[in-house]
């Protein structure tokens, strides 16, 4: 993997070892210049070892995340490109036909005289290493001695001649083996072949073609390769024939299928070469008029194993971002705690003449102990766990002839490292700036700290100095970033202009050493002439304009100081809420900022709301309340998936009822709307809990009488943290965060799993049977009748024939470059009587999905097609096929009856077309698991004339009589597989099919769900810090408790139930919230692209991850229950 | 001779810390009558409180009998022991020891919650018992929003609102001021005539033991002298 969200790994790298060495740098600066207060940080790690222990364990989660994301990523992105190296070996380039291009009445593939002028052309080329041509069938194979037989095995004609100049060919041992040794039925077979079918070197098999019997024999096995339709994402492997013998099985004399090219080099150092390659092929196809195409290239699916690692990384990542936003919270509530500890102590130390700067680096110094530890932690941690998954992946993607290798990238490595040091620490410096910021009587006294937004100076003109006093900051941060990035450019222009000794050393072995190979050499910047003193002047005068601004900034600095509160930071909330608003809905019509800046300005306005004399309680509550509003109505979900506004959207309305105010665009939303959401839910919910949990005491006190024992310990589990609203939010935060999105998750799986596993998927067929085309079976009745099998067994058969054609949409929206391929499948009559398909949408006059099917039957001219032919929306799969106009798209998903589609498909090589109209949809789900249900289907069709081949594929589908099990199923689809051996015919239970992919699919959801619940911990660490330090800071009053008559037992009840209740508080909210988001969701036909879902609540995996949350948070608090329940009382009382 | 409801026999104490062994308590005998009204003083380090935890029961002695109301402390586990403090003890302490989460009617009730007592009696008696030291009007504010006297008046109405056999109280005055620490050693005696309730009061101030109707002196762990006032000069 080389690039993560387009960036180039090595360049995130960069910055982030930049911004590593600038956070080790200021730890190192506190080390030497105030050794005293590095020591006195550093001894804090020993104080509380258990407190320390958990500090850790939370830090570690973000760096945790990244790393076991980079190296998923890794692993799967460098297997399927080991895959992929294997299989293609030195074949760097496959040529094919191209009917576009084939003039008419030259034949429809490649022929051996266009080998030998390609081959003409290229003989010279010195980056082509060897060309050959090759012939392939896929064929029924039988191994006679042993009756084992494999339906469609490739069957793969190479010219001795030239096949082994591509080394393709080797032996068990590894060692090249030449083709000089085929000719007439002498065959080498693949190793998985002849382990499937029990053959060895003199094995007598039989291929079947033509509907006739055809004798072979075995005279080598050889290793699986692209050559012997093995490898990655290919078949399960093929023999290997003397071309002139297999064309004579069922091609043409001069037939080619594939003209493979390698370029110079080996099987893993040749993409270069071949690029260069590629551009000249093309350039002559195009020169010559050569019906011929790249058809696919190693460097492709290289670049798509890659793609796919890298795929893996941002779902990872993207799915870990609930745990590191809740990491980072941990991080941030760990050290307000720490500071809450210490505030007596940092009362003191400042009286008796420490800086506020002193504090701030006596936490940094602590924190990066920490730090240090938990991402190397981490970051390891990270790697097993990735391991963990990648085993898992592995045994998802068994069908895909991946082995997963495990591998590491130092990259990603270091790049996790980093990143969750740099996160660390800018999360500890914000902290550690906000605890520093104490008043000294207060703090030694241990008064309380006044309300933040409650300024003395409520004026306008007060707020307008808070502002600007908190744009200083902002200037202070933006200036140490600019004063790190000049000292960067200083060293990037000494290398430029003159230290290309050590320094070129340094960064040369720097950047080796993390991968990045291509330094641009012999770019620099010369040394004589004027342009490397030009240089030097900018960088003079960026100097100049930076110590201007820090002497400015460092004058001011006591002004804003005074002027700085939390009103400033809320103006600017505002202003920020509201350009995100701006720019979301009417620049870019992109509904995370729309959404995002709309909460932004709601919660701003409320906490100014607050600094202008409003009740705290009445603010928040109503800002969070309308905020819950916003987002649990099916409005900001209808923003994720494309939907104009209605007049749920509150701006929109406000837009409509003021002229003056143009109306926002329509919104476009993306995946990165479940992070946004999640977040502004969870801040909101936190929010209006906290400011009303008040009205649980009073719940608690009417349930007096029927707690009776337990009663004082139910009220101090509720009273203590609503007495301390900053560290139960936060917890209670961290808690909802990663269930609700845990919730979603499961929710959304559970359900789209129930649609697209349903039975709509069978279309009401049992067995599927897919022909052979060189064997066609015509009528499967008669054909499993001639084999003995009796006709009772079958209540129906369907017949269906599909061909690729060009299709293009037709009338007056349809975009002009609209063509390309899709599947047009001819159904026969019993297809259509038999099947059971739900259709989504019919056009106009159809009133029922049964008049569809009746006029289908009736008129060739009419047609109805799949899902995936509306295109899909978001991400997914669009890739080459066809689709209709996004617009035309949007008004058939929508549900109403609409105009019956116009299109037309073609085969681009005779040009032979045909006009149908569409006029019907089916569900999603019905092609959801059967690729033989996708497609344009059409009846009495004829479309023979539309292949010029005439070898069209096809398919039957069974329906078994009675009410068979999926066993009783699979035998049958056995007996009728093993009745039809001759025409390699492969059967499947469909129920079979069904139940597997549901494995797979479920196995990944459970994959990604308990990546997800790795967050977590980050919230039961939460949970034993504040239970630890809870002991400590109430340990007189825990003694004063157990002197009025507390028992031991009621005192470890009593903190015990106060973690429970933040625990269970936090995951009846997430569950809720997540609930009623994944119904929002799943109910919105927008999001559902027009699919009806009948919501389902996964009761088992919800009160699973509900049952592991909490019961982990319970064993958590075990611990520091019984300490507290263990605390001597005279020593309590008189030593707090 | 009235009914002694302390009494203490050879008690000692001694705390280990590593290498060091502190006797704190040296071998005290006591008895305290029913209805009395004892202070314990001495210099800091005397053994004053250690002796007030070891009779209150929430610390264990070294050696020696403590016997209350007849019943020897150490024949009862902890959770008869808490049981019994919860019934027949209240406390009141230097530094109040209110909990801060809790308003003062709930800090006042809380005993009786930990008894078993209704959730409505016991906020009835709360009330009362706040009335009774002239706090009702604040029942409702948390401990930060009082003055120190009248934290510690809420400490004694917590003490009392179980009318508990005995108070223990360490250094009741010790952060008030004069005005306060008079008022409050008046309520005691008030309630202490009213209630007939046994008050063992540690103090500092020879102004506090005046009032008391013994007074017992105490030195490096033993008890030095002891002096008794007429108790109607004390009520006086």
């Amino acid at each position: 993997m080389d690039s993560l969200f387009g960036i180039p790994l090595t360049s995130i790298l960069f910055g982030l070892l930049i911004l590593l060495a600038l956070s080790l740098s200021v730890v190192g600066w506190v080390a030497l210049r105030q050794p005293i207060l590095f020591r006195m940080g550093i001894r804090n790690l020993g104080r509380r070892r258990a407190q320390t222990t958990l500090i850790v364990v939370g830090l570690t989660l973000s760096t945790l995340i990244i790393s076991a994301a980079f190296t998923t990523g890794d692993t799967v992105g460098y297997s399927i490109t080991s895959g992929v190296y294997d299989t293609f070996e030195r074949v760097d380039i496959a040529v094919a036909h191209d009917p576009a291009l084939a003039r008419e009445g030259s034949p429809h593939y490649l022929t051996d005289d266009f080998l030998a002028e390609l081959r003409g052309e290229f003989a010279t080329d010195p980056d082509v290493d060897a060309i050959a041509g090759i012939f392939s069938r896929d064929l029924p194979v039988l191994n006679v001695g042993e009756r084992l037989s494999e339906p469609s095995a490739a069957v793969v004609g190479v010219d001795p001649a030239t096949i082994d100049a591509l080394g393709s060919l080797r032996d068990l041992d590894g060692e090249s083996v030449s083709a000089g040794a085929l000719g007439g039925n002498r065959v080498f077979i693949s190793r998985q072949l002849a382990e499937e079918i029990n053959a060895v070197a003199g094995s007598s098999l039989q291929l079947f073609a033509g509907n006739e019997p055809r004798g072979v024999e075995v005279i080598e096995v050889v290793e699986d390769s692209s050559l012997t339709g093995s490898g990655i994402l290919l078949g399960g492997g093929g023999l290997v024939g003397h071309i002139d013998a297999v064309r004579e099985l069922d091609g043409e004399p001069e037939e080619l299928t594939l003209i493979l090219i390698s370029a110079r080099g080996g099987a893993r150092d040749s993409l270069d070469a071949a690029s260069a390659v590629q551009d000249r092929l093309e350039d002559y196809f195009e020169s010559a008029g050569a019906p011929a195409e790249v058809a696919f290239t190693k460097a492709e699916a290289v670049a798509a194993a890659e793609l796919i690692g890298s795929v893996f990384v941002t779902f990872f990542l993207l799915f870990g971002l609930f745990s590191i936003a809740a990491g980072v919270m941990l991080i941030f509530l760990i050290f307000v705690m720490l500071a809450a500890e210490r505030r007596s102590e940092m009362g003191m130390a400042r009286a008796i003449g420490m800086r506020r700067l002193h504090l701030t680096e006596m936490f940094l110094a602590e924190g990066s102990g920490y730090n240090l530890a938990a991402a190397v932690i981490g970051a390891l941690l990270g790697v097993a766990v990735a391991f963990a998954i990648t085993w898992l992946v592995g045994i998802a993607f068994a069908d895909f002839n991946l082995a997963i290798i495990f591998h590491v990238n130092p990259q990603g490595f270091v790049i996790a490292f980093s990143l969750g040091i740099v996160l660390t620490f800018a999360t500890i410096a914000f902290s550690s700036l906000r605890a520093a910021n104490l008043n000294i009587v207060r703090a030694i006294r241990d008064l309380p700290e006044p309300e933040p937004l409650r300024g003395a100076d409520r004026s306008l003109r007060g707020l307008g100095r808070a502002a600007v006093g908190a744009l200083w900051v902002l200037a202070w941060v933006a200036l140490v970033g600019l004063w790190a990035a000049a000292a960067f450019g200083a060293f990037l222009i000494g290398l430029a202009t003159y230290g290309l000794g050590l320094l070129v050393l340094l960064l040369g072995a720097a950047l080796f050493v993390f991968g990045a190979r291509s330094v641009p050499a012999g770019r620099f910047v010369p040394r004589e002439g004027w342009r490397p003193w030009l240089l030097w002047a900018l960088w003079l005068v960026t100097f100049s304009l930076l110590a201007l601004a820090t002497l400015l900034l460092r004058r001011t600095r006591g002004w804003a100081s005074r002027h700085r509160n939390a009103g400033g930071w809320a103006l600017w909330m505002l202003i920020v809420g509201a350009v995100g608003l701006w720019l979301g809905g009417w620049v870019w019509g992109q509904a995370a900022p729309y959404a995002g800046g709309l909460t932004l300005v709601v919660l701003a306005a409320a906490m100014l709301a607050v600094y202008f004399g409003t009740a705290t309680r009445l603010a928040f509550t109503t800002a969070a309340g309308l905020l819950l509003v916003f987002w649990l109505t099916p409005l900001p979900f209808s923003l994720i998936w494309d939907v104009t506004g209605d007049d749920t959207d509150p701006v929109r309305l406000i837009a409509r009822l003021l002229p003056l105010v143009p109306e926002p665009l329509e919104i476009a939303g993306n995946v990165e709307m479940f992070f946004v959401s999640g977040m502004a839910i969870t801040v909101s919910s936190t929010l209006l809990v906290i400011f009303n949990a008040h009205l649980l005491l009073t719940g608690v006190r009417s349930a007096g009488g029927l707690l009776r024992g337990i009663a004082p310990a139910a009220k101090m589990a509720v009273s203590y943290p609503l007495a301390a609203r900053f560290r139960t939010g936060m917890t209670l935060a961290m808690f909802v965060l990663i269930v609700f999105s845990l919730v979603v998750m499961a929710t959304l799986n559970y359900n789209f799993s129930q649609l697209f596993f349903s039975s709509d998927a069978k279309a009401g067929f049992d067995v599927v049977v897919d022909g052979n085309p060189s064997n066609p079976v015509g009528d499967l009745r008669s054909a499993l009748g001639a084999s003995g099998l009796r006709d009772g067994e079958l209540a129906g058969v369907g017949r269906t024939r599909a061909l690729f054609l060009r299709a293009t949409e037709e009338g007056p929206a349809a975009a002009t470059e609209a063509a390309d391929f899709y599947r047009l499948v001819e159904a026969d009559r019993e297809f259509l009587e038999v099947a059971e398909i739900p259709l989504a949408s019919r056009a106009r006059g159809y009133d029922s999905d049964a008049s569809v099917f009746e006029a289908l039957l009736r008129d060739p001219g009419v047609a109805i097609a799949d899902d995936a032919i509306l295109g899909t929306e978001g991400f997914g799969p669009g890739g080459q096929l066809f689709s209709l106009s996004t617009a035309l798209a949007a008004s058939i998903r929508s549900g109403e009856p609409y105009e019956p589609v116009r299109v037309t498909v073609a085969d681009p090589e005779s040009g032979n077309a045909r006009e149908l109209l569409i006029i019907g949809f089916m569900e999603a789900q019905v092609s959801g698991i059967l690729t033989q249900l996708t497609g344009i289907f059409v009846h009495g069709a004829e479309i023979e004339g539309l292949s010029s081949d005439g070898r069209i594929p096809e398919t039957f589908f069974v329906q078994a009589a009675g009410t068979p099990s999926t066993g009783e199923l699979e035998a049958l689809a056995d007996r009728i597989e093993s009745a039809l051996l001759e025409r390699g015919v492969q059967a499947s239970a469909i129920q079979t099919l069904i139940d597997d992919q549901a494995r797979a699919s479920t196995q990944f959801q459970l994959l990604f769900e308990g990546f997800m619940g790795l967050g977590l911990i980050v919230g039961i660490a939460a949970l034993g810090v504040i239970a630890f330090r809870t002991v400590v800071e109430r340990r007189q009053q825990i003694g004063m408790l157990r002197a009025l008559g507390y028992t031991r037992r009621l005192v470890a009840l009593s903190f015990f139930m106060e973690s429970s209740f933040i625990a269970l508080t936090g995951i009846v909210l997430g569950l809720a919230l997540g609930t009623a988001l994944s119904y929002n969701l799943l109910t919105d036909p927008a999001f559902t692209e027009g699919t009806e879902i009948a919501f389902r609540f996964p009761w088992v995996r919800i009160l699973l991850i509900s049952g592991i949350a909490y019961g982990a948070s319970a064993l958590m608090t075990l611990a520091p229950a019984r300490a507290a329940s263990r605390v001597p009382v005279a020593e309590a009382l008189r030593y707090a | 001779m009235a009914e002694p409801i302390i009494e203490v026999e050879g008690l000692a104490k001694a705390y280990v810390n590593g290498d060091v062994r502190t006797h704190a308590l040296r071998g005290v005998d006591l008895r305290v009558e029913r209805g009395e009204m004892l202070a314990v003083m001495g210099p800091s380090g005397c053994g004053k409180t250690t002796l007030l935890n070891c009779l209150a029961g929430i610390d264990d002695p070294s050696e020696g009998v403590v016997r209350i109301a007849g019943t020897d402390l150490a024949t009862l586990d902890d959770d008869t022991r808490t049981a019994y403090r919860a019934r027949e003890m209240g406390f009141i302490f230097q530094f109040y020891n209110l909990l801060p989460v809790l308003s003062a009617a709930e800090n006042v009730e809380l005993p009786l919650l930990i008894s078993g007592t209704a959730a409505d009696e016991s906020r009835e008696r709360a009330l009362a018992s706040l009335g009774r030291v002239g706090l009702a009007e604040w029942q409702a504010h948390r401990p930060a929003q009082l003055s120190g006297g009248q934290r510690q008046r809420v400490t004694i109405a917590r003490a009392l609102v179980n009318d508990p056999a005995i108070v223990w109280a360490d250094e009741p005055t010790g952060d008030l001021d004069t005005a306060n620490a008079n008022e409050i050693m008046s309520l005691m005696q008030e309630l202490n005539r009213e209630r007939h309730q046994t008050f063992v009061i540690v103090t500092h101030d020879p102004e506090i033991a005046a009032r008391c109707h013994r007074t017992i002196h105490m030195q490096d762990g033993l008890i030095r002298s002891e002096e008794t006032r007429v108790a109607a000069a004390v009520d006086g």
